[in-house]
């Protein structure tokens, strides 16, 4: 397929808004998007083990990570939905592509996805009190939750990879010169690159669960034997999991197309590998300061940066092989320039939604914190209120310009 | 070059993609409203706890609360994506005509998405442990967003049916596109009907309360809303109707089959009848009697509603200016956007489309049933399944025929030349239509195939003169399904 074709898939709408803008969006929020899958996978991944384990140390993160996966699931779904939609904008004619050639894995993707959360759910509900030692019900539906999300990740790893690869496109799309539309196959995927994306949740659950031991040492009276679990566990799960996820970015690298090969030995991958080390590192240098002050949500922090720059490098790959394999430029996308809408949502997205969330998380962090009922400082109530107005502006604006530019415009 | 960007089609053969993008859209609607349904019970019901200080209330909100809400939540929100994904195979540049429009709208509604998604959660954990005010605050936040997701989303969706405003396509931007009368009417009957299924949903929250009085106090209150809220939706469906395009509403007139609106308002009728029996008998009121109520009025109710908006807005998915086969049909100067229909008529489809294999690209006696299949694929199977299964299935507008000049007339005459209503201008070179002609036969008569093969072989061994192709004429076939005419 040449880039005259390529183009001509693009929509003739054009973009309403720098193309650069949904391209560092798409970027931003994927990242956001895998930190919540590797959060989901790794919560499960202990959830498990401790639900299988006699040891109450186990049973007591076990019960805590179920939990953490059940919000984890919602929260990746919702940040999912972002880079759905920013890549769809600049990437539409390999996105499109590569869906329709798999139709039926896309909508297995949802059903999947049910059964993995319906299952996940059906576990919850079965062990109400790992904690105290009360024999877990059905593993097994906790195990097939997992095998289900894994199989959710691996659709997306190959919608993802197919879009890579448009000369191979009419050769799925037509084997032999007769059209095959049933959408009935994954074409191409690559298991080192899945590998990656999916090890990265050992270390990352672990900076989570460096992150979670702070949070409770909050608590008053908290059980140090708990505690301690906690650190000697992540401390052996960051540096374990590290390693393999580099070993896997390596068997990734190596086996890059050959038009692309030379991206292995370039900046990106030599920057994301020495950003996950740092990130490894990071507890290990803070040692006793992660139990003082703000210190011991630090390393999670930074996992996130580095996951950050993970997504650009991944982003980086796709330019390379777009733009420089097959001429496709994201960035020269038709501009309609939409101000009003474009400023609306940036609009939205700072304060409203910046204004709101600080407000819930706020509570939901003090409350969490306190024993007994929490009852917010009048600051927080303000907070509240200011919350409140600002999403009744909003909707107020809808109307007042909705119903002029519908009657009176 | 003349290329048109036609993606890749997904054609299901069994039941057609058609009806898979329903069913996934009808099984959202249910757990979105169901979703909001609860969660505005939930909401009111902990208000009351906390006012009349009512812990029980509260407890009980603590036991169900979890399910309900973040079952139906976590479902509403996998089957969201889960119809984007869905039209996306299904209708590529349909789905693409949204998002390059509206992506800024897409994006808000996710903020609010995201606001509302960990409203849920604090809803549910926070019940009893955070002062009276801060809940209340929290599930008013709560409610504002999620009424917030339904404002951004409903004229992305009235854009399916037209555009907001008819300048749009002169002017272009995305307020003419985004708000006009049908967006309005569609949101009032829509709030009205997110009440109506609280109503309903809520029984089966209140079948479950164990104080009877209050069960018998609240059951009545929620019967109340729900036949206020149902009649005033049913109010307000003419003028809904009368926000539709001409071209719908000739489309509803002639194509819709009469029983769907019996049935919307047989279960409408029933609706209400169910609130009044609550209404009398509050006490008979159990979980079972209520969930097969919600079931049977979401499922009943929504599948015509959903179908009807699908049909309604033939030939075209997106704008007015975007066909069913994901041709462009219309210029929209306003977006510097022209109809593809010149270079269809030009070079035709073999030539015009990114995805077609090369070797069907000249049309040969040899190749012309593939080349048939491919272009049924590419033009046809949006609309209508090629097997005996599935939505509309073509080889029955046919009645058998095999006759392949007869059926190439029909093609010429009433499809290139854009006669047939609800239908795409589907133009199509001579031989085009012949390869298609041949397909269409062929689904009655697979012998047909060879015979053609046969003929034009020896028709060309004969003077080496391809055979002369019959000139298009006036169409007029017996076929009641292909009349009506494009005025
Ligand atoms: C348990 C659930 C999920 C898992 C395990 C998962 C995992 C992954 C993984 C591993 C990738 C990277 C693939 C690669 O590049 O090779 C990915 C990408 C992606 N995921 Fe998810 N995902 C999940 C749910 C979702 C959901 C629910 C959505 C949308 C609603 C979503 C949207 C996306 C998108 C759009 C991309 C690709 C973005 C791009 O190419 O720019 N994911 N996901």
């Amino acid at each position: 397929m040449d880039a005259s074709a390529l183009y001509a898939l693009r929509d003739p709408l054009g973009v309403p808004a720098a193309p650069i803008i949904f391209l560092i969006l798409g970027v931003l929020t994927w990242a956001l998007h895998i930190a919540a899958v590797h959060i989901l996978l790794g919560a499960s991944g202990l959830t498990l083990t401790g639900a299988l384990s006699k040891n109450p140390h186990w049973r007591r993160l076990a019960d805590a990570m179920i939990g953490t996966a059940k919000v984890a699931l919602s929260v990746a779904i919702v940040l999912g939905v972002a880079p759905l939609l920013f890549v769809q904008v600049v990437y539409d004619p390999f996105w499109y592509t590569s869906n329709v050639l798999s139709a039926w894995w896309v909508i297995g993707f949802i059903v999947f996805l049910i059964i993995g959360s319906l299952a996940l759910f059906i576990f919850y509900g079965l062990n109400q009190s790992m904690k105290s030692g009360a024999k877990t019900r059905c593993p097994g539906s906790l195990i097939a939750a997992i095998a289900f999300f894994l199989v959710v990740g691996f659709i997306m790893h190959a919608l993802s990879v197919q879009m890579l690869h448009p000369e191979k496109w009419m050769a799925w799309y037509a084997p032999g010169g007769i059209i095959d539309a049933s959408g009935r196959s994954l074409h191409e995927y690559n298991f080192w690159r899945f590998g990656f994306f999916i090890s990265l949740s050992v270390p990352v659950i672990g900076l989570w669960m460096i992150a979670y031991r702070r949070y409770i040492m909050g608590r008053t009276q908290e059980d140090s034997g708990y505690l301690d679990f906690l650190r000697s566990l992540s401390m052996k799960l960051i540096p374990i999991g590290g390693v393999i996820s580099l070993v896997l970015l390596a068997g990734w690298m190596m086996t890059l197309p050959a038009n692309v090969a030379g991206f292995a030995t370039g900046i990106w991958p030599a920057s994301t590998a020495a950003i996950l080390l740092l990130a490894v590192a990071l507890p290990f240098v803070l040692a006793k300061k992660l139990d003082q002050g703000y210190w011991g949500f630090a390393p999670f922090a930074f996992g996130a940066v580095a996951l950050i720059v993970v997504a650009v490098m991944r982003e980086m790959l796709r330019w390379v092989t777009l733009f420089g394999v097959h001429g496709y430029n994201a960035l020269d996308y038709k501009l309609h320039m939409d101000w009003y809408s474009t400023l609306m949502f940036f609009l939205t997205f700072g304060v409203i939604g910046g204004g709101v969330l600080a407000y819930l998380l706020t509570v939901a962090w003090k409350a969490g914190q306190t024993k007994g009922v929490y009852t917010a400082s009048p600051m927080v109530n303000r907070m509240g209120t200011l919350g409140i107005s600002l999403l009744g502006i909003w909707i107020i604006q809808y109307f007042v310009i909705g119903l002029w530019v519908a009657y009176a415009g | 070059m003349d290329l048109i960007g036609l993606y890749p089609t997904w054609y299901e053969p069994g039941i057609g993609s058609g009806y898979v993008i329903a069913i996934i859209a009808t099984i959202h609607v249910l757990f979105s409203h169901t979703a909001v349904g609860a969660a505005l019970l939930f909401t009111y019901l902990a208000y009351l706890g906390y006012r009349d200080d009512r812990p029980e209330l509260i407890d009980f909100i603590k036991k169900y609360g979890m399910f309900l809400l973040v079952f139906s939540y976590i479902l509403g929100s996998i089957t969201g994506p889960g119809i984007w994904y869905s039209t996306t195979v299904g209708s590529p540049r349909g789905i693409s005509a949204l998002i390059h429009n509206f992506v800024w709208k897409w994006a808000t509604e996710w903020v609010f998405f995201v606001i509302e998604v960990v409203g849920v959660y604090m809803m549910v954990y926070l019940v009893g442990k955070v002062d009276k005010a801060t809940y209340l605050r929290i599930a008013i936040t709560f409610g504002l967003a999620s009424f917030a997701t339904m404002l951004a989303i409903v004229g992305i969706l009235s854009f399916m049916m037209e555009p907001g405003m008819p300048e749009w396509t002169e002017k272009g931007g995305y307020l003419l596109g985004f708000y006009g009368d049908n967006t309005f009417a569609q949101l009032a009957i829509r709030s009205m009907f997110m009440l109506t299924i609280t109503a309903v949903v809520g029984g089966i929250v209140v079948a479950g309360l164990k104080d009877q009085v209050f069960k018998t106090w609240l059951a009545r209150r929620l019967a109340v809303l729900g036949i206020v809220t149902a009649t005033i939706g049913m109010l307000l469906y003419p003028w809904y109707l009368s926000t539709l395009p001409a071209q719908a509403q000739i489309v509803m007139e002639n194509r819709i089959p009469a029983y769907y609106s019996t049935a919307i308002l047989s279960v409408l009728l029933a609706t209400i009848a169910y609130f009044v029996f609550t209404l009398i008998k509050p006490r008979m009121l159990t979980a079972s009697i209520a969930g097969f109520a919600t079931l049977a009025i979401l499922i009943l109710g929504l599948f015509p509603g959903e179908t009807i908006r699908e049909s309604a807005r033939k030939p075209y998915v997106a704008g007015e200016y975007l066909y069913s086969n994901q041709v462009i049909g219309k210029d929209v100067p306003g977006m510097t956007i022209k109809s593809e229909i010149p270079t269809l008529e030009k070079v035709g489809f073999t030539h015009a489309s990114v995805f077609w294999p090369e070797t069907q690209r000249e049309i040969t006696p040899q190749n012309a049933a593939e080349v048939g299949r491919s272009l049924a694929i590419a033009a046809c199977s949006n609309c209508h399944s090629l097997s005996p299964t599935g939505i509309r299935p073509i080889a029955s507008y046919f009645g058998g025929m095999t006759d392949i000049p007869r059926i190439q007339n029909y093609l010429i005459g009433a499809l290139s030349t854009g006669n047939t209503m609800y239908m795409p201008k589907i133009p199509l070179k001579e031989k085009e239509a012949e390869a298609l002609a041949l397909y269409l036969a062929s689904l009655a008569d697979p012998t047909v195939v060879a015979k053609f093969v046969d003929e034009k072989t020896r028709a060309a061994e004969a003077d080496a003169v391809k055979a002369a192709p019959s000139k298009p004429v006036a169409v007029s076939m017996a076929n009641p399904l292909h009349t009506g005419s494009k005025e």
